[in-house]
C-alpha cells in the first residue's frame, strides 16, 4: 500500500519536473502563453475591482465573449468523444493510440469552460452557493446547476480515464478493462449530454425567441462535431511533428470523414433555421434579420455572420471534394471549419439573443480591451495545459518516461527531435 | 553538449539558452509594467446629471378648495369671496362675441374656458349658481358647496365618477391596506382645472442611459 | 548509479546531460521573474476594498435564517450603511401578509409618459445614480399597435403627452409563472407567497442567466459598485427590498416591498400624476385593483402567450 502510494507520488513529481523541460521550441511557446495567461490575469484582477462594468457588456447584452467561448468550448470537449466512439465501438485500430490525445484535449478544453463561467460571474467568491449540500443547487429546473453538475462530471470522468491509462502505461502494466471500459461508454453518452445541456441553458428560454426553437440542441452538436475532431486533426499532426509519435494519415482521414459528415448537417441545420426564419415573413425574426441583415441601422455582427458562412461553406465544399484528402487542403479546411464555428456558434448565437431586447430596444455589444485580455488569456492557460498534458503524456506512451527508469532526471528524457539533433 | 554551431545557425541548446534569458527579460519586464500600469481605467463612467427633484414631488397637479381652506391660504381664498365685487342678489350677465364665444371678463382673466369639444360648455352658469355664487349648480337642481364638486362633476360623467368613488379614475395613495393607514382620495380639481379640465402637457423626465456611452449612433436613424 | 535503459538515446545518458551550473541559474531566473511577474499582475487586487468579509463569506442563504440569524444581519446591514453613507438606516425583513395576492393594473388611457414613476422608483429604492439603474422602463408606442419592436425607450419630446401615441411603462411583472424563479442556479430569486418575486441580494452569484430568462427585460445587474447620494439615501429599509446592493449581484422591481407589506402603495403609485397605477390585494374583493379586473373590458398581460402569466393588467379606459 503505501508502496503503491510513493510509486504513485513519484510518477506524479515526474509528470510534474518534465512539464519544465523541453527544447527552445517548447520553452518559446510555453514563455508566450505564459506571458498570455499574465496579461489575462492582470486583467481579470482589474475586472474583479471594478466589476462587469470594464466589459462591453450591459444590461441589454448581458452575456458576451465569455459565455460565446464557453459555448464553444463546451462543444470541443464534448467532441473528443467522437475518437472514442470509433475505437471503442467499431474497434478501429489505427485511432486506439490517439484517443488519449483526444481525451487530454477534452480535459483543457472543460478547463477552460469553468474558467470562462468564473470569470463571467458577478460574484465569483460565492462559487460555494453551487455546491449541493453547502449551497443550494436548483437542480433540477435551472438549466445552469445541470452544466455545473454534468461539466464537473466530464472533468473527472476524463481525468480518471486518462490518468488510469497513462499510469498503467507508466507502469507497463495491461489495464484492467473493468476499470476504465465502462468509463469510457459513460463518457461517450456524457459527451452528447454535457452538449445538449448547455443547448438546453439557451433553448429553454422562452423570452428569447432567437434561441426558443428546437432546432438549437442539434445545431450545437453538429458544429462541436466538426470544429472538435478539426482541432484535433491540427493537433495530431504538430504532435507528430515535434515528438515523431506514430500517427498514421489512415487515423487522420478517419477523423476527416467525421467532419465531413458533421458539416453537411451542420450546414443542412443552417438552411433549415434560415428557411424558417425569413420564409412566413413573420413579426418575431428582428433577431435573426439583425444577425444576417442588420436592423434599424445596427449592423456590427453582419460582416462576422457572413464571413462564418462563407468558410464554412467552403470548408464543406472541400471537405467533400477529395482535394482535402491531402494534408495541406485539410489543414486549410480545418482552420475554416474552426474558425466559422467558432464565430456562428460564439458571436453569432449568443449576441443576437439579446438584440432587440425582448422590449425591443438595440444596444450594440463590442467587447473591451479587458475583456479580450482576459479571453487571451484563457485560451493560453488552456494550451498550456494541454501542451503540459502532451508534454506528460507523449513520452510516457512511447515508453520513455517509465517506472523502469525512474531514477533518471526530467532533463535527461527530452523529446526525440532534441535528442535526434543532438546526436547528429 | 555539441555547442558549435552549424551551418552558420545557432544550435539547439544554445537557442534554448537565449530564449531562457529572453523570459527573464520578458518576465521582469511584464512584472514592472504591470505595477506601474501605464492602463488606467479611469473613464469606466460618464456623467449623468442627478434628476431634477420635482420629478420626485408627489403632490397633485392643482390645489382645491378644501386645500386652500385648510392651509388657510388667504390669498387663494379671497379668490373665492365672490361678493366682495359682485352685487348680491344680482345675477352676472354673461357676454359673447360674434362667434359665440365666452367674453371673459378682464377680472377673471386668468381664467381659460374650455370645457367640452368646440366651446360647447360655453356658459357659466351651466355649473355656477348665479343666484348665489358661492355655490356650484347641477343640472338635475342640486346646490353644491366647492368641497363638494365632484358631484357636480360626475352629474355630467357618470362612468368617471363611478369609476372615481370606487377609487379607480384618478389616484388614491397612501395605504393599500385601509385597515393599516389613511389613504387620500382626491377631489376632480386636485388634477383637473374645472374650467379647461384636459390635462396639460408637461416637461417628460429625462429618458434612460446606456451603462457605456455609444461612440456612434447607428448608420440610418430609427424610423420608430 | 543504474544503467541507462536501451530504450534511451545514448545523448540521453546521466552523464551527457546533466544539469551544469548556468543552465540551473538559467531555469531559476525564469522561474524566479515569472513568479514575480505572476505576483505582481494581480496588483490591481490591492484596490480591493470591502469585496467581501468573513461574515458576509459564510452568511447563510435567507431561508435557512434563523431570526436570530437574521437580527444580525440586519445589525450589520445597518452598521455597513452607517459606516459609509453616515445615516443609520432602519433595515427590516418584512414577511408576507396572510391572504394577500398583489396584482398592479395600469390604465394605458391616462399614463402621460412623464417618467415620475420611474424617478420615485429609484429614489425609493435605493438605485444606482451612476452607473443608471431604473427598474421602470417606459415605451412610447404609436397608436395601435402592441409591437413592442416599434418601442421608443428614448422619447424626448418638450412635453407629452404626444399626439399619435400612448405610454406603456414596464417594470418586473411579478409573474406567476416566473422564467427567472426556474433557472437562478442557486435559488436565489424566488416568488414569496404574497406574489412578490424577491431576491436575496447576498446569495446572488451575478451569473446573469435570470436577466436572459427574463421575457419582461425587468432584471438589472450591478456592473460596478453602485453610486447612491447621500443625501437622497432612502433610510427605511427591508432585507429583500430597498436596501443598497453591491457590485455584481442582480437586483429588480420588488412592489416596494418595504411600503406593500406595511400596508402602503408603492413609491411608482403614489407619484403618478395621471392616477394611472393601481396596486392592492386582488383577494380583497372591495380593492381597486379587483374593481378594474371585474368591470374592465380588455386586459393585456404582456407576452401572455409565453405562459409567464404576469400580475400586470394593462387596460384602456377609453
Amino acid at each position: 500500500m503505501i508502496r503503491a502510494t510513493r510509486n504513485y507520488l513519484v510518477f506524479l513529481r515526474r509528470c510534474f519536473a518534465i512539464a519544465f523541460v523541453g527544447d527552445w521550441r517548447y520553452y518559446l511557446w510555453m514563455g508566450a502563453l505564459t506571458v498570455l495567461v499574465l496579461l489575462g490575469l492582470n486583467a481579470y484582477a482589474k475586472q474583479l475591482v471594478h466589476g462587469l462594468i470594464v466589459t462591453g457588456m450591459s444590461d441589454q447584452v448581458s452575456w458576451g465573449v465569455y459565455i460565446a467561448n464557453f459555448t464553444f468550448l463546451v462543444g470541443v470537449a464534448a467532441a473528443a468523444v467522437m475518437m472514442v466512439i470509433p475505437v471503442y465501438i467499431y474497434d478501429n485500430e489505427e485511432l486506439h493510440d490517439l484517443v488519449i490525445f483526444g481525451e487530454l484535449l477534452a480535459v483543457a478544453a472543460i478547463l477552460m469552460c469553468l474558467a470562462f463561467v468564473t470569470v463571467d460571474l458577478g460574484r465569483p467568491d460565492r462559487f460555494w452557493h453551487l455546491i449541493p449540500g453547502l449551497g443550494v443547487l436548483n437542480f433540477p429546473a435551472s438549466m445552469l446547476s445541470w452544466d455545473v453538475i454534468v461539466l464537473n462530471g466530464y472533468l473527472l470522468l476524463n481525468l480518471h480515464i486518462c490518468g488510469y491509462l497513462l499510469y498503467c502505461r507508466y507502469q507497463d502494466k495491461k489495464p484492467a478493462k473493468w476499470f476504465y471500459i465502462p468509463f469510457v461508454f459513460v463518457a461517450i453518452v456524457w459527451a452528447v449530454s454535457i452538449h445538449t445541456v448547455t443547448a438546453f441553458l439557451y433553448v429553454g428560454l422562452g423570452g428569447r425567441p432567437f434561441w426558443n426553437s428546437s432546432i438549437v440542441g442539434p445545431r450545437f452538436l453538429a458544429s462541436a462535431f466538426t470544429a472538435g475532431p478539426a482541432l484535433i486533426i491540427l493537433a495530431l499532426q504538430i504532435i507528430r511533428r515535434i515528438t515523431e509519435y506514430h500517427i498514421t494519415n489512415k487515423a487522420l482521414l478517419t477523423l476527416r470523414a467525421i467532419v465531413q459528415v458533421s458539416m453537411l448537417i451542420n450546414v443542412f441545420l443552417l438552411a433549415c433555421e434560415v428557411f424558417k426564419e425569413f420564409y412566413s415573413g413573420d413579426l418575431q425574426v428582428a433577431s435573426t434579420r439583425y444577425l444576417y441583415l442588420g436592423f434599424h441601422g445596427y449592423h456590427a455582427l453582419v460582416p462576422w455572420i457572413w464571413t462564418a458562412i462563407v468558410f464554412n461553406l467552403t470548408a464543406m465544399f472541400l471537405l467533400v471534394l477529395p482535394l482535402s484528402r491531402s494534408l495541406r487542403w485539410l489543414n486549410l479546411t480545418c482552420v475554416l471549419c474552426i474558425v466559422g464555428i467558432w464565430i456562428e456558434k460564439g458571436m453569432g448565437l449568443v449576441i443576437p439573443g439579446f438584440i432587440p431586447t425582448p422590449l425591443g430596444q438595440i444596444v450594440e455589444y463590442r467587447p473591451s480591451l479587458n475583456e479580450t485580455l482576459v479571453c487571451i488569456g484563457i485560451w493560453a492557460f488552456g494550451l498550456l495545459c494541454y501542451t503540459v498534458f502532451l508534454r506528460m503524456a507523449v513520452p510516457i506512451m512511447q515508453g520513455r518516461l517509465a517506472r523502469a527508469n525512474e531514477d533518471l532526471p526530467a532533463g535527461e528524457l527530452g523529446p526525440v527531435a532534441q535528442a535526434a539533433s543532438q546526436h547528429s | 553538449m555539441d555547442d558549435r554551431p552549424r551551418n552558420g545557425k545557432l544550435s539547439d541548446r544554445t537557442k534554448a539558452a537565449l530564449i531562457q534569458w529572453s523570459l527573464v527579460l520578458v518576465f521582469s519586464g511584464l512584472a514592472v509594467l504591470f505595477i506601474v500600469n501605464p492602463w488606467r481605467q479611469s473613464h469606466l463612467l460618464y456623467p449623468i446629471p442627478l434628476v431634477d427633484k420635482s420629478f420626485l414631488d408627489p403632490a397633485p397637479n392643482r390645489r382645491s378648495y378644501a386645500d386652500f381652506v385648510r392651509t388657510k391660504d388667504e390669498d387663494a381664498l379671497s379668490d373665492f369671496d365672490c361678493y366682495a365685487c359682485h352685487e348680491n342678489g344680482k345675477p352676472p350677465t354673461l357676454r359673447y362675441d360674434a362667434q359665440q364665444h365666452l367674453i371673459i371678463p378682464r377680472e377673471h382673466s386668468d381664467i381659460v374656458m374650455g370645457h367640452g369639444e368646440q366651446g360647447r360648455n360655453n356658459n357659466c352658469f351651466n355649473c355656477h349658481d348665479e343666484n348665489n355664487l358661492t355655490l356650484l349648480q347641477t343640472r338635475d337642481g342640486r346646490f353644491l358647496k366647492f368641497q363638494d364638486s365632484p358631484q357636480l362633476c360626475g352629474s355630467c360623467h357618470g362612468p368617471t365618477y363611478e369609476d372615481w368613488e370606487a377609487g379607480v379614475h384618478g389616484r388614491m395613495s397612501g395605504y393599500w391596506d385601509h385597515s393599516l393607514g389613511p389613504y387620500t382620495r382626491l377631489p376632480c380639481v386636485n388634477c383637473h382645472n374645472p374650467h379647461s379640465p384636459r390635462f396639460q402637457g408637461r416637461k417628460p423626465a429625462p429618458g434612460p442611459h446606456l451603462l457605456h456611452e455609444p461612440a456612434s449612433a447607428p448608420v440610418v436613424a430609427a424610423t420608430h | 548509479m543504474p544503467l541507462p535503459d536501451a530504450s534511451l538515446h545514448p545523448d540521453e545518458t546521466p552523464a551527457a546531460a546533466g544539469m551544469s551550473r548556468r543552465s540551473f541559474l538559467r531555469t531559476s531566473a525564469v522561474l524566479t521573474t515569472g513568479l514575480a511577474a505572476l505576483a505582481s499582475s494581480l496588483r490591481p487586487l490591492l484596490e480591493l476594498d470591502d469585496y467581501t468579509t468573513v461574515q458576509r463569506f459564510m452568511q447563510k442563504y435567507y431561508k435557512e435564517m434563523t431570526p436570530a440569524d437574521m437580527a444580525k444581519v440586519l445589525k450589520r446591514i445597518e452598521d455597513e450603511v452607517q459606516k459609509q453613507y453616515g445615516i443609520r438606516p432602519h433595515v427590516r425583513d418584512l414577511k408576507p401578509m396572510d391572504g394577500v395576492q398583489f396584482v398592479y393594473c395600469l390604465n394605458l388611457t391616462r399614463c402621460i409618459g412623464c417618467r415620475k414613476c420611474v424617478h420615485a422608483c429609484v429614489a425609493e429604492n435605493n438605485q444606482s445614480r451612476n452607473p443608471e439603474i431604473q427598474y421602470i422602463r417606459v415605451l412610447r408606442m404609436p397608436h395601435g399597435s402592441l409591437d413592442l419592436d416599434k418601442a421608443d425607450h428614448d422619447y424626448a419630446p418638450p412635453t407629452v403627452p404626444e399626439k399619435g401615441y400612448f405610454y406603456m411603462p414596464v417594470q418586473c411583472q411579478q409573474c406567476k409563472n416566473p422564467p427567472c424563479v426556474k433557472v437562478c442556479p442557486v435559488h436565489a430569486t424566488w416568488q414569496e407567497t404574497d406574489g412578490i418575486t424577491v431576491i436575496d441580494y447576498d446569495w446572488c452569484i451575478g451569473c446573469r442567466y435570470c436577466e436572459a430568462a427574463c421575457p419582461y427585460w425587468a432584471r438589472r445587474f450591478n456592473f460596478t459598485k453602485p453610486e447612491i447620494p447621500k443625501d437622497r439615501l432612502n433610510p427605511e429599509m427591508a432585507y429583500l427590498g430597498n436596501r443598497p446592493r453591491r457590485q455584481g449581484v442582480m437586483e429588480k422591481c420588488h412592489f416596494c416591498i418595504q411600503r406593500s407589506r406595511a400596508g402602503r402603495m408603492p413609491a411608482c403609485h403614489d407619484v403618478c400624476p395621471a392616477g394611472a397605477r393601481k396596486f392592492g390585494n386582488v383577494l380583497d374583493p372591495n380593492s381597486e385593483v379587483s374593481y378594474i379586473l371585474r368591470n374592465k373590458r380588455v386586459f393585456i398581460q404582456l407576452k401572455e402567450e409565453l405562459g409567464t402569466s404576469p400580475r400586470f393588467f394593462y387596460y384602456f379606459d377609453v
